[in-house]
């Protein structure tokens, strides 16, 4: 790979991604609604849930959708319709299907063909040394796992040296051992001066990669900026925890004089509904304090684990 | 364009597919070699029935089948698997993503296309049976028929890669243009032949040998009217083809 030469602060002062007041709908269906935001080199992580519109902005920023309202431009230029731009940005879109017949090295060919690679065989053979595998280039990519087909489709979105990376989804199908790899290799290209922006909907998927995160929710940037600050609003978030007792209003007067709980509610299945800032004091405190009642706990459950009650909330901040 | 015509090559040459198309093309031949071999001497009755054969079914149903098998699936496939974003994400001008799609189809299609006809012709027109022999008058009606199936292939694989393009449901429209429209209603409203693909085909056809394909008659449009009507088709529907790839959303 060359490394880009931008210094750091020129790199900072000049975004390579901007989106100003970009909205796309189908029908009556708003699935992005007037997201403004910038990238800058290194790792930035869009994160949201399913169907929050990571997709639909992805592709208005590689060119493949028009926005239905507002600007998108990369590198400081608009790239919907401008196909020479593709010779500096690397797209791999979320859908996984790749021409089966071919091997992983004539699927990496292909493309760097297409971009009128010359000569070709030194590229094709880095972009495939990156991801780590020449030992099955020749292979039918009809017969690779979901990992390695992840894998090689990113040896043909690096194999023209792009200096933007837009990776939907990636990290799908790849086992955890792969996503070490994923992001040594994300880490590296990163370094040489490179935009990556990389989506997931699985917060952990990028907590240790990206250094900048855009979260979306319903189509809207919900939130944008470090990842320490977005993970701090998260630790503040009060956690709900229903818990089935064979006596629910005794342990209800006995958990209201516990100093974690926010609050208790009594559903009318009798089922108790716990609020907490402090989820471990919670933990110790519900198996202590039925003990101490006689009451028999039948039942505990977290009630919003769920990605996306956890982006909900940051929403509502 | 070279990779993207390998490609598309690559995608069209199924075994399934081509198997289809060879069956579909030797069926002419079959038939010709057949009722040559049935009627022997009798020359007129022979030709009569390869023109029938030619015009009824090569370049009624044959031609459009098999043309309309290979080009909407060009782009169709590419949309159903979600691999078009492969080929518009390149610096590659939409006219050349569409002309290699269009060629590969041509290429595909078209020889087989041609040496049905060209063959059931040299058939047709042999009165010793399936013994060829090639005569200036039975050579001109060969070329005949091939140069026509070849603008024939040329206009149908503009029409329907495009109809590929803007509809996941390209071979049914297909379809129905080729039996509703050219085949039912150009027999109630002659004009039609005007817009028709195979209206073109049997007006270069007999633009080109009037004296063998005397008997399509009257039934055909003037040799220019077909000429400039398969050329403006094929023309306009290549623009409709990257125009739509220039401004669709690429799934």
């Amino acid at each position: 790979m060359t490394s880009l030469r931008s210094a750091p602060n020129q790199i900072m002062s000049e975004p390579t991604i901007t989106i100003q007041g970009a909205s796309k709908w189908f029908g009556n269906v708003v699935a992005v609604n007037d997201v403004s935001l910038q990238v800058y080199p290194g790792i930035t992580g869009l994160l949201g849930p399913n169907g929050a519109g990571k997709t639909t902005l992805l592709h208005m920023i590689s060119g493949l959708a028009k926005p239905s309202e507002g600007e998108v431009t990369v590198l400081g230029e608009s790239v919907r319709g401008n196909q020479q731009l593709y010779r500096r940005i690397g797209v791999m879109s979320e859908h996984e299907a790749v021409y089966g017949f071919y091997t992983g090295r004539q699927f990496v060919e292909f493309a760097g063909r297409s971009y009128g690679l010359k000569p070709l065989a030194p590229a094709v053979d880095r972009a495939i040394d990156n991801v780590g595998l020449t030992a099955v280039q020749d292979r039918l990519l009809g017969t690779y796992s979901r990992g390695m087909r992840q894998r090689m489709r990113l040896a043909a979105t690096l194999v023209h040296d792009p200096e933007v990376l837009i990776l939907d989804e990636p990290l799908n199908g790849t086992d955890p051992h792969q996503r070490i790899e994923f992001h040594d290799q994300i880490r590296l290209l990163a370094s040489e001066g490179r935009t990556i922006l990389i989506s997931s909907h699985i917060l952990e998927e990028v907590e240790t990669l990206a250094e900048h995160i855009l979260l979306m929710v319903s189509g809207k940037l919900a939130a944008a900026g470090d990842y320490r600050a977005i993970r701090e609003k998260l630790d503040e978030r009060p956690y709900k925890v229903r818990i089935e007792v064979s006596n629910p209003r005794l342990m209800a007067e006995a958990l209201i004089r516990v100093e974690e709980v926010d609050s208790i509610t009594v559903e009318a299945s009798g089922a108790l509904v716990i609020l907490s800032q402090n989820i471990h004091a919670l933990q110790q405190s519900v198996p202590r304090l039925a003990k101490e009642q006689g009451v028999r706990l039948l039942r505990v459950e977290p009630l919003d684990d769920s990605l996306e009650s956890v982006f909900g909330y940051l929403v509502e901040r | 364009m070279g990779p993207l015509l390998g490609l598309s090559l690559r995608q069209l040459t199924g075994r399934r597919r081509l198997l289809l198309i060879v069956l579909l093309a030797l069926l002419p031949i079959s038939l010709a070699a057949l009722v040559s071999a049935l009627l022997g001497e009798d020359e007129t009755s022979n030709r009569d029935f390869t023109n029938t054969l030619l015009d009824g079914l090569l370049i009624a149903g044959i031609l459009p089948l098999v043309t309309m098998v290979l080009a909407t699936t060009a782009f169709g496939n590419e949309l159903e698997d979600r691999t078009l974003s492969y080929l518009v994400l390149k610096p590659v001008p939409r006219s050349l993503i569409v002309l290699p799609k269009l060629l590969a189809s041509i290429i595909v299609g078209g020889p087989m296309l041609i040496a049905s006809g060209v063959v059931a012709t040299l058939l047709g027109a042999s009165s010793m049976g399936a013994i060829i022999v090639v005569v200036d008058s039975e050579f001109q009606a060969a070329a005949a028929v091939g140069l026509a199936v070849f603008a024939g292939v040329v206009t149908y694989t503009a029409i329907f890669t495009w109809a590929g393009l803007i509809s996941t449901r390209a071979l049914a429209f297909a379809l129905i243009y080729v039996f509703l429209w050219e085949g039912l209603l150009t027999s109630f409203l002659g004009g039609i032949r005007y817009l028709s693909v195979r209206g073109y085909t049997l007006g270069i056809l007999h633009g080109i040998d009037d004296q063998s394909f005397g008997s399509l008659g009257e039934r055909v449009i003037e040799f220019p009217a077909a000429i400039v009507g398969a050329v403006v088709v094929s023309v306009t529907f290549f623009w409709l083809t990257v125009r739509r790839l220039r401004t669709m959303d690429v799934p």
